[in-house]
């Protein structure tokens, strides 16, 4: 296992596979950064319930714009030019996730309580990691992501004081999201994720990640009064 | 030191502006939460800032 800490300095010295791999790393977070305003500003930003909430809808973007700056610094900073990903279509998304477009509020409210979430474990597999620029920018951005699944939570948990049909409602868009949540961890076994471990720059396996995030998500939407859906089904990678 | 990427300064600094105008938008509309048309006057400030990001035409942004 690689062991030691990387500076920008270095990078031209470090092997091409290190040097693929942070760059891959980087791309993939900045795409996922901008693809979240991508998805819900459009429909969301004028179709929030308040005014107030419209405002935190701008808020969020600003947020995630600003840790796709910061991700595209780092990268840009090496050489990898990531910029292509601000105007790539929704469909060309790296994360299926990303692919689409958020039409309602309940699916809004799920998407940064369940998404938002997974980002937040994304950016905790790069504590401690091997190349210090990257590991630099992710205090203030995991705090954004923070505010981010609070809003998402106390949202989707007002609307469950709304009556049965948008529970109901609600439920729908867990179903929706919980399955792509999971898929974001990637294959399990993934041999690439087992170099990213070995260049250390990712923590956990795929699984691991993904088993972290069922224990810590489950008992929350339990504790909602949410049925925590079929973990496997609709699933792409398991 | 390696050779960056084209532009990777700018953008920063493209961006950071913008991000900055927004929270500027935002902060100018939570504070007035009593007055409904200043809030509409920073949501449709937001919503411009927004939708040139959006649109994604990097290179109009630059030059």
């Amino acid at each position: 296992m690689f062991t030691d800490k990387i500076e920008l300095k270095d990078i031209d010295k470090m092997d091409p596979e290190y040097r693929d791999l942070l760059g891959r790393v980087l791309t993939i977070q900045a795409d996922c950064e901008i693809g979240g305003p991508h998805l819900y500003v459009e429909k969301m930003l004028p179709a929030a319930p308040t005014k107030l909430d419209q405002l935190i809808v701008a808020r969020t973007a600003a947020e995630e714009i600003d840790h796709f700056r910061k991700v595209a610094r780092v990268a840009g900073d090496m050489g990898v030019d990531v910029s292509f990903v601000l105007s790539q279509p929704n469909e060309k998304r790296f994360v299926d996730t990303f692919r689409g477009l958020i039409t309602t509020w309940e699916d809004n409210s799920v998407f940064g309580f369940l998404i938002d979430r997974v980002g937040r474990y994304q950016l905790e597999e790069f504590y401690d990691c091997s190349y210090l620029p990257l590991q630099r920018i992710l205090p203030d951005i995991v705090t954004e992501e923070l505010g981010h699944i609070e809003y998402g939570y106390n949202k989707t948990a007002e609307l469950l004081t709304k009556g049965d049909e948008q529970k109901a409602r609600v439920q729908k868009a867990v179903d929706h999201w919980y399955v792509r949540a999971l898929d974001m961890f990637g294959r399990s076994g993934s041999k690439r994720a087992e170099r990213y471990r070995y260049w250390g720059l990712k923590r956990r396996t795929n699984e691991q990640a993904r088993d972290d995030y069922i224990k810590e998500v489950d008992p929350i939407l339990l504790s909602m009064g949410l049925k925590v859906p079929d973990p496997l089904k609709g699933r792409r990678y398991t | 030191m390696p050779q960056a990427a084209p532009d990777t300064e700018k953008l920063d600094e493209h961006l950071l502006e913008v991000v900055r105008a927004l929270h500027g938008a935002v902060k100018q509309g939570v504070s007035h939460t009593n007055d409904p048309k200043l809030m509409d006057k920073a949501i449709e400030d937001c919503k411009e800032i927004l939708d040139v990001i959006m649109a994604g035409e990097v290179k109009e942004w630059l030059n």
